[in-house]
Order: structure tokens, then C-alpha cells, then sequence
């Protein structure tokens, strides 16, 4: 336990704890920049440099050991003057178009410059040639904004284990991006949105799609109908100031109808019926493995993360036929939006649009991959993230925070609670085990309160497992067979567990995974800055909203039961098989 | 056992095979068998011997006869005159640059002598393909002892003791650092070698790798042991590929001797080894981007700590040391650490090999014990400066290191020193550089390596030294801003205390280092827009003007001498230069110095050239002038006729004032009248010149000495509104030795004035000359001239070092001038009060002075001896009273006495006080000061009217014929004739004569045409 005096403040700190981490409980606050808790702290941008007595240079204090006795000053002339020249350093090769940025008043070099008064850039000069990338329909990239800060390089390695960027080049022609200058559509990026999310500055963003809604919304021969993803209501409210882990489902409701949207529904109606499919569909697996001795890809594994699914399809296309076909939500949404709900309101497929909000910028990728057309045209026509939305009902003027709250319409606008703690990592499966269990048994899952608690929170790789007993007689043959499944979030995990199910060392029967670490409340489109402390935040807030139901499981949703009783039949069925199911494409590229 | 009674060592290295070595060894077989003399005589491919640039370099034992430069073809010379017969050939032996000296014996050639060569010690001698000759060389004798005698900690202790400390620059203290890894906690280590050598021209680990792979091997197995390790790597650039080679094929046979895998040498120790190669990124060196990418990852420096000792390659404890650090180790052991810390200084101990190179005579691998001083790495083994240039700087350390200036030729090399100078001692780059060196451009060249090989990480060093290189770039091209130095002054200290890696924290040094030793060359490229050493391209539109201190456009008026227009090409050179004529005869011809037609042949003869120009011109024609009414009637004064202040009366005139020059002298034209003898400047063409500034409206009032006739008070209350002082540097130094006072005793300006200006001056007969300077041979052969029976010359330094033009001492010579070099007054011997001669010291070069030169010190050994003279003339400098000249003015000095006045316009602190020339300078060639005068000029008109008006300097073109395709002609220079020596050792006539016509303008036509820039080029660089 070293003890160390900064700026004259002693402060004793645990073993291995950096200088910056013991300024923060010393109450002094260390400017930082490449530095993100969770993510990284690398030293490479040299904002955090503090004076260490003794020291030849001025030291990161984000990677140097706070150590015995130390001697630290965070504001002498030498500190202050050295942060100073990097922060203007950076000003100087950056592209200064503020007012016009996306992350205008949201930009971390923008404070940055703000906090430490700099009113000049002492030493302009050349300023590196922008290239814009918007190969993809998810993301921008601008190198002309890039900072090199390269919290979306370790993001897309590690975290994600992707690799789709890296730096380039070297000296000052250095540039973070695909290799050999190609844009993000031409390598392996899942668009998954997380470098976006981790992107101090508006080098990497989502593409803006707000004024696609407003037009739209101003097209008089359009029918404008929005679901909200669950992950959204449990972070929209930190877009207009409130604390990470605030519900605001009513809020944004109301905000939403103020809009002008001419019906606001919820995705999560659609998460229930996904998990009536896809429940059905591993049931149905089970039976023709352990029944039939058919041969089937086994462990299943969910399909709702579209960063996943270009993932798989990238990086394990052996290992598609184990994947849920269930489309996402977002995609069984749009494609009964435009069928059961066209026809009751008398509209034909291509006078609706559809309007998604979501966590996720994957989802805008997903939206117009070619196969996600059922309902006779695209199904889901608009993708917002929840920064989006944020910023949409900031520019009509709506005072969020003061909000009543409102209801969704009906149909697809109710949910269960189950459907609602999708946005968590584990929820899909816990959802799912939630109808499997009693469709199977006739019986309440057992576990306390419904939660499965093993698959939840934030290690990387989780797994549960439990005996089937008393099983209907349809479902017999699983009595005393214990269900095993796991969980994996974020890509590194990912890739980690579906290493172990190619090497036939995975025996589960179920695996949820979610691209992004949290689950979709660390989306990509989600506000900015994600850490595990404001994930932790949002998943209360998620169970809570579940947990605050007395329908907590899919099948019992009414609206489930009609939907299925009016338009679509049975799980697996044939219509069900049409608008609800799809085919993956593996995908070779290196 | 077969005998053989020669062996010939033929350097294999990189350098000789590049230079062609494979083909000469071939050559020497076939002719060995051809002579049947392939039983006897051994050859043998050895590694480096260090002088690569007159590769490719053999040695022949038992004689020892060293041989360089050789051709395939000169193997049968060597084979059948050297090795049958005996006789060495001596057309293939060294050389000695300065003297053609032939020197055939290796240990008698100073580069070889001077060195101790500790890690080159198998270089150059065994064959570094076979592992045996290694082995007979004491080699793994260090491993059996230390794997079979010493614990490990016995091991780390023993390098500790022997204060070597780590070569690949930053000198940690390698013992320490084996310490560290082998006390970290881990049960896997590693044993790491850096052979990224990336320095630009270093190229020592290469040629260890190439030239003795196994005591690099053998180190790293000792440190295997020492620190608990069974692996290693060496990591070498995929631009070595030899290296790669020798070091492969040495890793084999290692392993086939049971030297490298497990139970070494029978004991229960494993350890294997294993190469690596990078792909010559620059960083890769930065010891935590080198295991970076030894995992395969982007090289790229970490943060330190956590340091490499506790978490290193695989984050597993690693020690890391670079090839010639490791290359000490076997002999440490050998030789016992005590051995070793006897060699070098108090903190650094041991050797250290330099890799010489740039403007040095012999360059190449040079190994000394540390702190050997800079000045004998460079003169003694390095052979000195070629061309008779002087030295300016050494860049030490490569891109991350810093230069060291001629001050500091006496600091012995350590990493202290160097350190405290602002250099570091790095990878062991040494680049010697002459005064055609451009200090800016050289931190240019440094900064934009180090910007280009910057990882792109840290954004002190990505954007930071790209905002310096900016900067500097701006400054060579003319560019350049008030406050730009500081910028860089202030940028640089932020960059080296918040780079990440080493490589951004010494990225700043180049420039920080010039700015420290070389400001003055910035502020000229800043303010002036001029580049002293007439490189940087921007600002020197040919090399010899930038040269001149007059500016003078010279490739236009040699250009119009080529094609006759000699009327034309006189108004080209009086546009800059009033006196032509002058010049013509005493100028310096700096020029010629710089002329590019040198790196061809010989330079252009400017002066020459320019004296034929002047022959031509009948009537003087007057320059271009501008009247101006307003400037007519304000007063201007000009205070000494010489010179400097008769051209800022030429230029004021041109401007339309009428200026007037008080003279103090009967005559007017200062030293060149005074001093100057006539055989030299025949009186009526330098009186011509002043006719002609006469004419155009300046008066020149002489008999009138300021501060006896006349006060700058009172010119300044008789309405004198601006006023010029270029009284020169009229009083001769005294000698500061006992009985100067005695009679007979003069001093060279007293002397020369006396006869210049009064047609005669008492003579004795046996004169001696004290000093080395223009003024004591112009002394001597006037002495000659006027009838002394002997005059001798005494000069404390050797003859090379006369600052007196080379061709005035030969004359002086050939005139019957005798010069005693190396001999230093102690006293005049006086009887009865009058001089009877000059007690002389013999003296030595010893230590480097300041100026850069050898210090001449009294020798112990020998007696001084009396140069007997009845008349004895000091040349040894001139000053200038101030006192008398500015009276109770509250002028500011320099520390040398003279006025001080700034380099743009000759201001001095007081507004309307201007100074230059000697006044200014000290003493100083006659371009110089009318360099000078034409800048008073220029600040004159700038303070009385407020705006600079100096039309002449507007750059022009001539319109002579110029094909750039053409081949240069290939006439030789033509030297100018003299008259013969009969003919001119009892009178004043003029001694050189000019070319004739046809003689003239071949000569012109030599010039090269730097200046001629063609439009197409502009265009197709602005693409």
C-alpha cells in the first residue's frame, strides 16, 4: 500500500495503482486523453504527464506505478506548460471545424482545450491530408479528426477481437485505420460501433440518419412508425443530463409521439417474439438430436446481435449452421410492422417506414443487408442510435427531462420483462430459458426471482446450467437432461468461446452472445462515455424496469398470443418461417 | 599440418564486397595457383579492418603490408612481385593525404596505430566463417571458465566490476542491468541482442556480426548463465543480410560444438539462440518497440516502467544489450574486470568504436578507449579535414545526438562530457563536418530522419518534431521569422521532457545543439536570408556569391567575360562592388573557395577573370545613380577612407546623397594605400576607383583624424545628421615579451605605413618577421623589396596554418623570405638599447585550442635559440583605441574592443552612429569590409528616409547564352603568370599579370552556371 503526497495532498492507494488513479482519490483531477478507463492507458498522448520528483522526464501518470514516497505535482510550471504544448500540438493538426462536428460540445480535445484556457496554437503547421471513409452504412470515419489516441484500435483488437484497424504509416503520416489504406467496408469491421463509442473526438461517428427521419416524418404519404430498442430507455435520459441508469421508457415515449411519429411501438415486443422462435427452435433441435439422432449443429447460439453475425460470418462460417435463423428483433419488428400492422391500418409495405432506435450501429448495417426485405420491401428503413434520437429531440426543442410519460400503441407496443432484460448480456438466454423451462416442464424456472443469476453482470464468459424435471410428456425425453449454456459479451469473449465449440470442447446446448461488452446497453450507438461503472448503472435499471413487471415472461404477453393467433400462426410456422427466420452468408474476406 | 609461410587477409565486410572484394579474391587465387603458390600461401576472407572507404583492403603476413584500393587486376602484381619475389608493391599502399607520404606497414599507419581494439580484436584477423579461428583466438575460453569456475552471481558481479557500460548509447551501466534481470522473479528470461543499428553511417555492429559472430554468441551464452536464461535472440535488420549470414552459419557451428543447446560444454546448462530480423524501422532500436516486434506486433515503444529487466519480451524479465556491448564480454572474463576498468576514464572504462565519417580524410571503424579526445579521433587516426578546409563540428550520436564544435576538440569523448555538451554518445556515429556545412540544414537533414522514423505514438514526437521540422525548413528557405529559433528552443525542451521513448526525447538534440553552438548561422538564414556555408538552395543562388561578402553576382560577370562583353561585365560586378579593380588584385577570393567546378576539377578563376575584366576598361563608366533632391541635402559623414567607408559613400551617392569622407591619412583608400604594398595594388588603380566615387559627387577631405582634428560631437552639432565610422583597426598589437621597446623594434602597420605613405622606411639588414598573417609577409617581402640582406619569418604554428594566402607565402619564398615554423619569440635581445634579435622557443602542437587548431606549447626538450636581427617587425594583430574615436559616447563595445554594430545594417546602439569594417569586424578581408560599407549604406538610408531604397540589390538576370545540357568544358584552371623573380625583388611593380583574351574567356567559360535556373525546371518542381 505505497503513500505518496500529490500537490501536497498524501494519499495511500493499493498496490499497483497508477499516479492517475491516486490523484482521482486525492479529489485532484489529471487531464487525460488516450486514457479510458476499462479500455486502455497506454501513455501515448502525454495529456496526463505530471512532474515526479526525481524523474528525468515528466511521466503519464496513467501508466506510471504510483509508487513509496513519491513526490508528485500535477500543476508545477513544468507540468502544466508540457500538457499544454501536447494539447496545442494536437490542435494543430486537427481540423477545427467545431461548430459543424458532430461531437460539437461533446468532444473530449475540445474540453480539453477548453480546461486548460488555450486560446492560441503556438506552432501551426501542415495538418495531416482527411480521408472520409463512409464505405459502410454504420460509420464515418475522418481521419482528418483522428487524434492517434488509439482507444478504437485497442477496442476493435482486444476488446473486440476483430482487427479490423490499426495504425499506419509512421512519424507524422501516421493514420489509424484498415490496413493498406482500405476503407472499413473493405476489410473485416462488424461495424459494431465501439470505436465510435470510445472516440474522444468525431473521428469515427455513426451516420447521421436524423434528417432522413425528419423527411419522413414530412412526407405526407408516409406512414412513420418507430420501435425503441430495450437497451435505449435506460440510457437515452444521460443525452439530456440525467444519471446513467435512469428509465425514461415513458419519457421517451412522449418524446417520440412530440416527434410526429404516427405510432410509437417497442422492439421489445418483438424480442418476445423472438424468443417464442427461437425458444421453439432450440427445442426443436434438442428433440431431433437427442430423439431423432438427427444430425444438428448444436450448441445454438442467439442471433439478435447483427455485430455478431458478420462476425461468425466472417470468422467462423463453419459454425453458421449453430446460429438461431431467428432475425434479430429489430428485423421481426419491421417485417410484421409491414405486414400484420400494414393490414390492419390498411397500408401497403412501401407507404410505411419504418424508424429503429437502437443501442447499435450494426443495426443500420443489418437494416439493409438485401435478405431483410419479407414484408415486399425493406423492412426496417431508418436506423437512429440512441445518440441520435438524443440529438433529434434536442433540435425540435423538447424539454426531455420534464417529460410526462407516455404508453406505447398496441399492438407490438407491450412487453414482458423478459423481453426487456435483452438489453443485458445474458438476458436473451435467461428470457429464453424463462418460456423453454415451462414450456417443458409446465413449471416456473427455478431459479430466485426468475434470474439466472451465473449468466448475469460483467465477466466475459459466463455459464449456468440446470436438470430437467418433470418434463410434459411431449418434451419427456429431456427429463434428467441438464440444460448447459453460456454467455459470452464483447467479440474477444466471443471468439474465445466459439474457439473452444470448434475444438468440440464446448458441450453446451444454448450460447447467447452479445457483440458489444454489456450487452446493448455498452452499444456502440449508446451515449457517450461507456465504462463498466455507467454499464453496471444501466443493467439495474434494465432488471429493474423487469423486474417492476408482473409479465415477466414472453409467452404470457398478450400481445404475443394475438399476434400469433390473428397473423402468424405458430413458432416455426409457415408465416412465421417467412417474416421471422433468415440465412447467413459466410463471408471470406481477409 | 600443412605449412604456409604468408597469409593474405582480404577484407570480407560489407563495405569491401560492396567495393568489389569477392572478384579480388579471386583474382588472388587464380594468380596464387597460376604461381603455384596455393599450398604456401594462405588467403583468407577476413571481417572488417575498419578504412572502408578505400576498400577494398588487404594485409600480408608475416610482413604486415598493408594494401588498399585494390583491383582484381592488381592481384597478379601482388601475387608475383609481393609473395614470390618480396618487394611490396607500393602504388597499393597507404597514402597519406597531406604529405603523399607512403607508408606500406599496417602497424606504422596512424589510423591503425592509434586504436585499441578491444571488440574489433578478431576483426579483420580471423576468418569469421570458421568457427576454429575463433577458438584459436582464446574464443569460448570465456564461457568454459565461467560455466565450469562461477556462480551466476559470480558472473553479473564480474561485468559490474569492469564499469562497462551499455554501446548503444545511453550508457547504462551494463553490469547493473545483468544484475537487475537476474534477481527478477520469473523462471523464464530472456537474453536479448540489439542489432538494429540504424544511426545514418554507423555501421560498428554490423561489422562486428560480419567480422567475428562468435564472441557476440559467446557473450550471450556467458549472460544466459549470468541471469537465469535458456533463450536468446538477436535481433539484426533484414538490411544486413551478411551479418544475417556469418551469424547463422556461426549459430550452427556453435550448436555443432555443443556450445549452444543443451548441457553446454558438458555442464547441465541449455541455452539456445536464435535470430530475428526487423525490417529496419529506426525505432525498433528503443529497446521496448524491439521486443514489440520480436512478438510480431508493430514495433512501437511502451512506457518504462515497468522496465524490461522485470518485464521484458513476453512480459518475461529480458536482458537486452547491443553488439559491441556484448562483443566486450569474452574479454572481460579473460582478461579479469580489473584489466578492463584500466582502460578509459574514471566513469567510462573500456573502448569504444566510432564509425568515422564525412569531411575526414580517413573514414571508417576507429576503435579508442573512451575519452580519447575528439580532436585526435579526427586528426590523428581520422588524418584531419580534406581539402584544406577547416573543421566546423562533429556530429556525435546520429539523429538523436548533437554536435560538438572546434571549442571542444580537446573533450575527451565519455558520456559524460558529450552529455554535458548537448551530444550523447549513442550508437558511436561520428560525422566530421567542414565549414561548407550548413548547421541549419544539418538539423534539417537529422530532424526530418527522426520525424519520418517516428512510430507515430506519442504526439510530442509525431506532431511536435514535424511543427520543429516546419520550422527549421522555413529558416533554409529564407523564411524564416523573428522568434523562430526560440520557438524551437522553447519546442524542443517540451518535446524532450514528454516524449514517450527515447527516440522523441532526443529528437530535439540536432537542433538545440546548433542552436546552442551555432545560433549566429540561424539568425543569418533568419534575418540576413543568407546561408553562410552556401547550401541551403533557397538562399544561395550560386555558391561563390553567397561566398562573397560583397555579394557580387558573379556568374554574370564571368559569363559576360565569356562572350567579350567586358564593358557590361564590369557594370554587373560595380552593381555590388565599386572596386572591381581592387578586388581584382587583393581580394580573398572566398568565392573560388566554394566554387562547385572544385568537386570537378579546380575551381573557376574568379579572380583572375575579374583582373582581365578590369584591363579592359578604358574610361571608368559610372554605376546607375538616382538623384535625389531631398537626399542631396542631408548631411551624411563618413569617418576613414578605406575601404568600407569610401564604398558606403559609393552607395549613398547612387542614392542621390553627397556624402562626405573625412580621412586621417594624406591619402585616401586605408590599408590598401597604407599596407597593402604596391606590388600588390599598383597605386594608380586603386586611386582610379576612388576618382570614380569622387565623380559622382563625394568629397573626401583628408588630413583630418577624428578625435585630434575633430570630434563626433561636433560633427553632430555641425548638422551631421548620419554618421560612418571605419577608422579601420589602425594600431598594430604589441608582443607582450621583454624588451619590445628596445630601438630597431617595429610593428608591421607602423613599418608598411611608414613606406607606403612616406616613399621610404629605415631598413636593417637582417629583419625578422613576427606572425603568420598577410601583414607579415606583405612586411617581409617589402623588407625584401626595400633591401634587407635576410628577412625571416617566425611563426608559432606549422606552415599550414599561416593564415596568410598561400600564394603570398610561396612568393614570399621564392623571393628569399626565409619562414621558421613552429618557433615562438620569448624575448628581444637587446644591446645597448637596440634590437639584436629574437630569443626563440621551439614549439609543439599539443592540445586544440578554441579556434580549433593544435595549441603551440614551448617543447621541454628543446633549447631556445636567438634568432639574431637588427630589425625586428611584429605582425601579430591589430586593435583599435575606441577611447579616441567615440570620445565620452555612449557607444557599446564587443569584448574584443572593436564597436559593436549588427550585421544588417552596421547599426550601433546609437541611432545615428553606424560602424564597420575593421572597425566593427577586427581585422578583415576587403570584401568583407565593403560588404560592410554597402549594408551601412542600405541602414543609412533606412534611418533618414525610413524605407530601404537599395535598388541594386534587386536581383537580375544576364542574358548571355547558357545550354544547362552541355558538358562542362573540360579546360583546365588556368593559373595566372607571374613576373619573374629578378624582376621584381628590388622594386614595387606588380607581380601577377593578367590572362590574356583568349586565356580569359576559356577560363569564364569553366564557371558552371549555378545560378542559371531554367523556367522549365520551376514548373516541373511546382508539380
Amino acid at each position: 500500500m505505497p503513500t505518496l503526497t500529490i500537490d501536497n495532498v498524501t494519499v495511500e492507494v493499493p498496490q499497483g495503482a497508477t499516479v492517475l488513479e491516486a490523484a482521482k482519490k486525492a479529489g485532484i483531477k489529471i487531464p487525460t486523453l488516450c486514457y479510458l478507463e476499462d479500455v486502455q492507458a497506454i501513455g501515448a498522448c502525454r495529456v496526463c504527464m505530471v512532474e515526479i520528483e526525481g524523474a528525468r522526464t515528466l511521466m503519464a501518470s496513467c501508466v506510471t506505478p504510483a509508487g513509496e514516497g513519491m513526490k508528485v505535482h500535477t500543476n508545477s510550471k513544468k507540468a502544466r506548460e508540457g500538457r499544454r504544448t501536447v494539447v496545442e500540438l494536437l490542435l494543430s493538426d486537427h481540423s477545427g471545424d467545431c461548430q459543424t462536428c458532430d461531437r460539437n460540445n461533446d468532444c473530449e480535445l475540445q474540453a480539453l482545450a477548453h480546461d486548460l484556457g488555450i486560446h492560441d496554437v503556438t506552432y501551426p503547421g501542415e495538418k495531416s491530408a482527411p480521408h472520409m471513409d463512409a464505405s459502410t452504412p454504420a460509420l464515418i470515419r475522418d481521419t482528418g479528426k483522428c487524434v492517434l489516441c488509439r482507444r478504437c484500435v485497442t477496442v476493435c483488437n482486444e476488446t473486440q477481437g476483430v482487427g479490423g484497424i490499426f495504425p499506419q504509416g509512421r512519424g507524422f503520416s501516421t493514420v489509424v485505420g484498415p490496413a493498406f489504406t482500405h476503407d472499413l467496408d473493405d476489410v473485416v469491421c462488424v461495424q459494431c460501433g465501439q470505436c465510435a463509442a470510445v472516440c474522444p473526438v468525431g473521428a469515427i461517428v455513426e451516420r447521421d440518419q436524423v434528417q432522413d427521419v425528419w423527411a419522413a416524418l414530412d412526407d405526407p404519404t408516409k406512414t412513420v412508425v418507430v420501435q425503441t430498442a430495450p437497451a435505449i430507455r435506460a440510457a437515452l435520459g444521460e443525452c439530456f443530463g440525467l444519471e446513467p441508469g435512469t428509465l425514461v421508457t415513458g419519457r421517451m415515449v412522449t418524446a417520440l409521439r412530440r416527434l410526429g411519429f404516427h405510432a410509437v411501438f417497442d422492439t421489445n415486443f418483438a424480442a418476445d417474439l423472438t424468443i417464442m422462435e427461437e425458444g421453439t427452435e432450440l427445442l426443436t433441435r434438442l428433440k431431433k438430436a437427442l430423439v431423432n439422432k438427427e444430425p444438428v449443429a448444436l450448441p445454438m447460439t442467439t442471433s439478435c446481435s447483427p455485430g455478431w453475425i458478420k462476425f461468425i460470418e466472417y470468422f467462423y462460417p463453419e459454425l453458421l449452421p449453430n446460429v438461431s435463423t431467428c432475425k434479430s428483433p429489430q428485423q421481426m419488428f419491421g417485417a410484421v410492422a409491414k405486414t400484420y400492422y400494414a393490414q390492419k391500418i390498411g397500408k401497403k409495405p412501401e407507404d410505411m417506414v419504418v424508424v429503429s432506435v437502437m443501442p447499435c450501429t450494426a443495426k443500420k448495417y443489418e437494416a439493409q443487408r438485401p435478405e431483410m426485405n419479407d414484408s415486399g420491401a425493406q423492412d426496417v428503413d431508418i436506423v437512429l442510435t440512441t445518440r441520435e434520437l438524443g440529438k433529434m429531440i434536442q433540435e425540435a426543442g423538447i424539454d426531455f427531462v420534464n417529460l410526462p410519460d407516455g404508453v406505447q400503441d398496441s399492438p407490438m407496443g407491450m412487453s414482458s420483462g423478459a423481453a426487456d432484460i435483452f438489453a443485458n448480456t445474458g438476458g436473451v438466454m435467461e428470457a429464453a430459458l424463462r418460456t423453454a423451462w415451462e414450456i417443458v416442464t409446465g413449471t416456473e424456472l427455478p431459479f430466485e426471482n426468475l434470474h439466472v443469476t451465473p449468466v448475469e453482470g460483467l465477466e466475459g464468459i459466463k455459464e449456468a446450467s440446470a436438470t430437467f424435471t418433470g418434463c410434459k410428456p411431449e418434451w419427456s425425453f429431456l427429463e434428467g437432461v441438464t440444460a448447459k449454456v453460456a454467455v459470452a459479451h464483447g467479440l474477444g469473449n466471443a471468439r474465445k468461446l466459439m474457439d473452444k465449440v470448434r475444438a468440440g470442447e464446448a458441450d453446451y446446448h444454448f450460447i447467447e452472445i452479445m457483440t458489444c461488452p454489456g450487452g446493448c446497453i455498452g452499444g456502440g450507438g449508446q451515449p457517450r462515455m461507456t465504462t463498466n461503472a455507467i454499464r453496471k448503472k444501466r443493467i439495474e435499471a434494465i432488471y429493474k424496469e423487469d423486474e417492476g413487471k408482473k409479465m415477466r415472461k414472453s409467452h404470457e404477453n398478450p400481445e404475443i398470443v394475438q399476434i400469433y393467433k390473428e397473423f402468424l400462426g405458430e413458432p416455426l410456422g409457415e408465416m412465421s418461417h417467412k417474416l421471422l427466420h433468415t440465412k447467413y452468408t459466410p463471408r471470406l474476406k481477409a | 599440418m600443412k605449412t604456409v609461410h604468408s597469409h593474405v587477409l582480404v577484407c570480407a565486410g560489407a563495405g569491401c564486397v560492396a567495393s568489389g572484394a569477392h572478384a579480388v579474391i579471386a583474382a588472388l587465387e587464380e594468380s596464387l595457383r597460376k604461381h603455384n603458390l596455393n599450398k604456401e600461401v594462405e588467403l583468407v576472407s577476413t571481417g572488417c579492418l575498419g578504412p572502408c572507404a578505400i576498400g577494398p583492403v588487404a594485409v600480408v603476413y608475416p610482413d604486415g603490408v598493408f594494401y588498399q584500393g585494390l583491383k582484381p587486376e592488381d592481384a597478379e602484381e601482388i601475387v608475383s612481385e609481393h609473395l614470390l619475389k618480396g618487394r611490396p608493391v607500393s602504388r597499393l599502399n597507404f597514402k597519406v593525404t597531406a604529405t603523399a607520404q607512403i607508408i606500406p606497414a599496417l602497424q606504422e599507419i596512424n589510423f591503425f596505430q592509434q586504436q585499441q581494439k578491444i571488440v574489433l580484436r578478431n576483426c579483420g584477423v580471423i576468418d569469421p566463417t570458421n568457427i576454429e579461428e575463433y577458438i584459436a583466438r582464446d574464443g569460448y575460453q570465456a564461457l568454459a571458465k565461467v560455466l565450469t569456475e562461477m556462480t551466476p552471481e559470480e558472473v553479473t558481479d564480474t561485468v559490474k566490476k569492469s564499469g562497462l557500460r551499455g554501446r548503444g548509447g545511453a550508457g547504462f551501466l551494463t553490469g547493473l542491468k545483468w544484475e537487475f534481470t537476474r534477481k527478477a522473479p520469473g523462471d523464464k528470461k530472456y537474453v536479448l541482442c540489439n542489432a538494429d543499428e540504424g544511426d545514418p553511417g554507423a555501421f560498428m555492429d554490423r561489422s562486428v556480426l560480419e567480422g567475428d559472430p562468435h564472441s557476440v554468441i559467446e557473450a550471450m551464452i556467458i549472460a544466459g548463465y549470468g541471469i537465469g536464461s535458456d533463450q536468446g535472440y538477436v535481433y539484426v535488420r533484414a538490411e544486413y543480410p551478411l551479418a544475417v549470414d556469418r551469424l547463422q552459419n556461426a549459430l550452427n557451428q556453435a550448436r555443432e560444438m555443443g556450445l549452444l543447446g543443451n548441457n553446454i560444454m558438458g555442464t547441465k546448462f541449455n541455452f539456445d539462440l536464435e535470430i530475428r530480423m526487423g525490417s529496419g524501422a529506426f525505432v525498433c532500436g528503443e529497446e521496448t518497440a524491439l521486443m514489440r516486434s520480436i512478438e510480431g506486433k508493430r514495433g512501437e515503444p511502451r512506457p518504462r516502467p515497468p522496465f524490461p529487466a522485470i518485464q521484458g519480451l513476453w512480459e518475461k524479465p529480458s536482458l537486452l544489450n547491443n553488439v559491441e556491448t556484448y562483443a566486450n564480454i569474452p574479454v572481460i572474463f579473460n582478461k579479469g574486470a580489473e584489466w578492463y576498468a584500466s582502460i578509459g576514464t574514471e566513469k567510462s572504462k573500456g573502448t569504444k568504436v566510432f564509425a568515422l565519417a564525412g569531411a575526414v580524410n580517413n573514414t571508417g571503424l576507429v576503435e579508442v578507449p573512451v575519452g580519447t579526445p575528439l580532436g585526435e579521433i579526427i586528426y590523428d587516426i581520422g588524418g584531419g579535414i580534406p581539402n584544406n578546409k577547416k573543421f566546423k563540428a562533429a556530429q556525435i550520436g546520429g539523429p538523436s545526438g548533437g554536435c560538438i564544435p572546434r571549442e571542444h576538440l580537446n573533450v575527451p569523448v565519455d558520456y559524460e562530457t558529450l552529455t554535458e555538451l548537448g551530444a550523447i554518445m549513442g550508437s558511436g556515429g561520428l560525422i566530421v563536418m567542414d565549414e561548407d556545412t550548413c548547421m541549419v540544414d544539418m538539423a534539417r537533414f537529422f530532424l526530418d530522419f527522426v520525424q519520418d522514423e517516428s512510430c507515430g505514438k506519442c504526439v510530442p514526437c509525431r506532431v511536435g518534431t514535424k511543427r520543429m521540422l516546419e520550422i527549421v525548413s522555413r529558416i533554409c528557405e529564407g523564411k524564416g521569422e523573428e522568434g523562430d529559433v526560440e520557438k524551437l528552443i522553447a519546442l524542443g525542451q517540451q518535446i524532450k521532457d514528454t516524449a514517450l521513448c527515447g527516440l522523441g526525447q532526443t529528437a530535439p538534440n540536432p537542433v538545440l545543439s546548433t542552436i546552442r553552438h551555432f545560433r549566429e548561422e540561424y539568425d543569418i538564414h533568419i534575418r540576413e536570408k543568407r546561408c553562410p556555408a552556401g547550401v541551403c538552395p533557397a538562399l544561395v543562388r550560386a555558391p561563390c556569391m553567397s561566398a562573397c561578402p560583397a555579394n557580387v553576382y558573379i556568374p554574370g560577370f564571368v559569363s559576360l567575360v565569356s562572350e567579350k562583353r567586358y564593358a557590361e561585365a564590369l557594370r554587373v560586378h560595380r552593381d555590388s562592388n565599386p572596386f572591381a579593380s581592387v578586388c581584382a588584385r587583393v581580394c580573398f577570393h572566398t568565392c573560388e573557395d566554394k566554387c562547385r567546378r572544385s568537386n570537378l576539377d579546380d575551381a573557376v578563376a574568379i579572380r583572375g577573370i575579374k583582373r582581365f575584366m578590369v584591363e579592359q576598361e578604358v574610361t571608368i563608366q559610372l554605376p546607375e545613380m538616382r538623384e535625389n533632391e531631398a537626399n542631396a541635402k542631408r548631411k551624411v559623414a563618413i569617418i576613414g577612407g578605406g575601404p568600407a567607408g569610401l564604398t558606403c559613400a559609393y552607395f549613398l551617392a547612387r542614392l542621390g546623397y553627397q556624402p562626405k569622407v573625412f580621412e586621417s591619412a594624406p591619402r585616401p583608400g586605408g590599408m590598401l594605400v597604407q599596407c597593402i604594398p604596391a606590388y600588390r595594388m599598383p597605386r594608380e588603380e586603386l586611386a582610379r576607383e576612388i576618382r570614380m566615387i569622387e565623380r559622382m559627387g563625394v568629397e573626401i577631405e583628408t588630413n583630418k583624424s577624428l578625435g585630434k582634428d575633430f570630434t563626433l560631437q561636433e560633427l553632430r552639432d555641425d548638422g551631421y545628421e548620419a554618421v560612418f565610422l571605419a577608422v579601420g583597426a589602425p594600431a598594430g598589437a604589441k608582443l607582450r615579451i621583454a624588451n619590445e621597446d628596445a630601438q630597431g623594434v617595429y610593428d608591421s602597420i607602423e613599418f608598411l605605413r611608414e613606406y607606403n605613405l612616406r616613399g621610404s622606411a629605415a631598413i636593417g639588414k637582417k629583419v625578422v618577421v613576427i606572425g603568420g598573417g598577410n601583414a607579415a609577409v606583405d612586411a617581409a617581402r617589402t623588407a625584401v623589396r626595400l633591401g634587407a640582406e635576410s628577412v625571416t619569418i617566425l611563426y608559432r604554428r606549422t606552415r599550414d596554418e599561416m593564415p596568410a594566402y598561400k600564394e603570398e607565402i610561396e612568393e614570399a619564398e621564392n623571393e628569399g623570405v626565409i619562414i621558421k615554423t613552429l618557433v615562438a619569440p620569448q624575448e628581444i635581445v637587446s644591446k645597448s638599447g637596440k634590437v639584436a634579435g629574437v630569443r626563440c622557443n621551439h614549439m609543439w602542437l599539443g592540445d586544440f585550442d578554441s579556434s580549433g587548431r593544435r595549441r603551440p606549447q614551448v617543447r621541454e626538450d628543446g633549447d631556445s635559440f636567438v634568432e639574431p636581427a637588427d630589425q625586428v617587425i611584429a605582425a601579430v594583430g591589430q586593435s583599435l583605441d575606441t577611447k579616441s574615436v567615440l570620445g565620452d559616447l555612449p557607444v557599446k563595445t564587443k569584448l574584443n574592443g572593436f564597436v559593436a554594430s549588427d550585421a544588417l545594417y552596421g547599426r550601433t546602439s546609437l541611432d545615428w552612429l553606424f560602424a564597420g569594417g575593421d572597425t566593427a569586424d577586427g581585422p578583415s578581408s576587403v570584401a568583407e569590409a565593403i560588404g560592410a560599407g554597402e549594408r551601412a549604406a542600405v541602414g543609412i538610408d533606412l534611418y533618414l528616409t525610413g524605407e530601404e531604397h537599395a535598388f541594386w540589390r534587386e536581383t537580375f538576370d544576364v542574358d548571355t547564352e547558357f545550354d544547362p545540357d552541355a558538358d562542362p568544358s573540360d579546360t583546365p584552371r588556368a593559373e595566372m603568370k607571374l613576373l619573374p623573380e629578378e624582376r621584381r625583388v628590388h622594386n614595387f611593380n606588380e607581380v601577377e599579370m593578367a590572362y590574356t583574351e583568349s586565356v580569359a574567356v576559356r577560363e569564364a567559360r569553366r564557371c558552371l552556371r549555378c545560378d542559371f535556373r531554367s523556367c522549365g525546371t520551376e514548373k516541373s518542381a511546382s508539380h
